[in-house]
């Protein structure tokens, strides 16, 4: 019995891995631009569904590169041409517009690959065994790529100028402008660091499942509430954030119906919201 | 004829829908991205009311006043926050409500959906009762209509314009923010759960797939591209709108290209959405400003 409880949290874990690296995105972009992006789970879609087109020429592991790359200038468009412009006018707008752009992209999916769901088309293999619990490779693979992209970020945030001006413009926007710090160039890298982010956790999520349009809407509410877990704005929040929300779902598993696994993440961010709303962690003073 | 009188009774759903949101969203500038929750709890409650027998004005009632409960219950943890996080919470919220339409199959026969729910006040279900439902909808559009005015022209609607402007000149000026926000989903929902009921009651079908994103993105059109924050235009937007989505259906597409149709009307909202915000955010009908 204990073993199957294990069994979750590893499973947990490595969902939580990758709904991480959603977070991490969509709190840069916060913590940055001050602006929840609600077209960020759209991302999260295109990354999955453009390596599916390009894995149908090229091996997979070249594919990915154009997808990812596509994925970053998608993102850098929902910037350059649509948010950029609304910022100067009132919040309301900048939000419908994001919701309005998720639906856009969206459906536009649905109108290129259809509704139904498709997979990358990779031989299921048995999960090796370790000390009673059963890990797939998938699974290693996850675990791993996330970990890679998230100690590339710690590194960029933590030992490069470029990290301490994101850390600065998260801090403070106007005084690191003051400072002398490009905001342009700032922007720039939250954006393609958001989107390149989001297109591997859609990636990852389409080599373990499949791959459905409203994958971008699942997710993002999941990263949602992961980064209200971690406090808005706080990177290691959040990522701490999709570890929590990623077990949670995963040992709701035990208690509720197997219906309700996305409902957890969606409770959770209700009841954040209602008994802490500065985050579980409350590391509002951290590394940003 | 009939069919004319079927677009409008959705027309006049709709419309009281969108009036709904326009209270939140136009006059209090709270972004609700999951005002169909509302919608869902007052058609489902009030669906299952009356087919345990219940009477259907009782059981319109009940829905009503379940669905207000509802978005009070929720407006309170969720508007603790900045604005930003009442559109996370209350999207979360959305799909829940879904999830628990689809799973609580003991209550709600989950994807099967709620067939034979009775029309109101003796009205025949099918063609026939058309006419008088659609004096029915009517009558409950022009009454949400006169009352949203009501409350745009009130003490109360005003302050809840300063604080869309400004939450903190409200402060100053003694208003409580959060319970004025508080009291507006309320009644927001309330109402969006009229229109949920009404909606039911009519198609007398209901199912969880009525109750999703692409019908809070419809409203959402509805109201912005009518005008936010103004009394025509969640009305022009609906009408607009549902007479679009019907004119659609007459347009000679070839049946092979019939599976592309949804998503590109999809795409064509969310980039009415977009465009709006990014050239005519006031919408058809601009908000008066003094």
């Amino acid at each position: 019995m204990l073993d199957y409880y294990a069994q979750l949290v590893v499973n947990g874990i490595v969902a939580g891995a990758v709904y991480a690296l959603f977070a991490v995105g969509l709190t840069l972009i916060y913590g940055v631009f001050r602006f929840i992006n609600f077209a960020h789970g759209e991302l999260i879609a295109w990354g999955a569904y453009l390596t599916l087109m390009f894995s149908g020429f090229l091996p997979f592991g070249l594919a990915v590169v154009p997808a990812l790359f596509l994925t970053i200038l998608l993102g850098i468009g929902q910037e350059r041409y649509i948010y950029r412009s609304l910022r100067q006018r009132s919040r309301i707008t900048l939000l419908i517009a994001s919701i309005g752009l998720s639906y856009l992209l969206r459906n536009a999916l649905r109108l290129i690959w259809g509704s139904d769901l498709v997979s990358f088309g990779f031989e299921t293999r048995r999960g090796m065994s370790f000390a009673g619990l059963i890990v797939t490779r998938t699974q290693l693979l996850m675990v791993a790529a996330a970990l890679l992209f998230l100690a590339f970020l710690y590194m960029l945030l933590n030992f490069t100028m470029l990290g301490k001006s994101l850390r600065a413009a998260a801090d403070n926007t106007e005084l690191a402008e003051i400072m002398g710090i490009d905001m342009k160039k700032v922007g720039l890298s939250v954006w393609i660091l958001s989107a390149l982010f989001a297109g591997v956790g859609g990636i990852l999520i389409g080599i373990d499942t499949n791959l459905e349009p409203v994958m971008g809407l699942i997710n993002l509410l999941k990263a949602f509430a992961a980064v209200l877990l971690g406090g808005a704005g706080n990177v290691w929040g959040a990522l701490l954030g999709g570890l929590c929300i990623g077990i949670a779902e995963n040992l709701g598993v035990a208690f509720f119906s197997p219906g309700y696994k996305d409902a957890v993440s969606f409770a959770l961010i209700i009841l954040l919201l209602l008994f802490r709303p500065t985050g579980l962690f409350g590391l509002i003073g951290g590394i940003r | 004829m009939d069919y004319l009188l079927h677009i409008l009774v959705v027309a006049l759903v709709y419309t009281v829908f969108a009036l709904s949101l326009n209270l939140e969203l136009g006059y209090t500038g709270l972004y609700n991205f999951g005002h169909v929750a509302f919608f869902g709890i007052g058609a489902y409650a009030s669906a299952l009311l009356s087919l345990a027998g219940f009477p259907v004005a009782f059981s319109m009632t009940a829905g009503m006043i379940m669905a207000g409960a509802a978005g009070a219950l929720l407006a309170v943890p969720a508007l603790r926050l900045s604005g930003d996080y009442f559109g996370v919470a209350t999207l979360a919220f959305a799909e829940m409500i879904r999830l628990f339409f689809l799973n609580e199959r003991w209550l709600t026969k989950g994807p099967m959906g709620l067939p034979g729910i009775p029309r109101p006040l003796g009205i025949p279900s099918g063609v026939s009762g058309l006419p008088l439902y659609f004096l029915l909808s009517a009558l409950v559009a022009a009454a949400v209509f006169l009352f949203t005015c009501r409350i745009a022209r009130s003490p109360f609607g005003r302050a809840l314009k300063v604080v869309r402007e400004d939450e903190y000149v409200a402060q100053a000026l003694g208003k409580n923010v959060f319970s004025l926000k508080v009291q507006i989903v309320a009644v927001g929902s309330l109402i969006a759960g009229l229109a949920g009921a009404l909606y039911g009651h009519y198609i007398t079908y209901i199912s969880p797939s009525d109750f999703t994103l692409n019908e809070t993105i419809l409203v959402l059109l509805c109201v912005v591209l009518g005008g936010r924050g103004t009394q025509w235009g969640p009305v022009v937007g609906a009408f607009l709108i549902i007479f679009f989505q019907e004119f659609i259906r007459f347009l000679p597409i070839p049946v092979d290209f019939g599976r592309v149709v949804a998503p590109i009307q999809g795409m064509v909202y969310g980039a009415v959405l977009v465009f709006l915000m990014l050239k005519h955010p006031e919408g058809i009908i601009p908000e008066y400003r003094i």
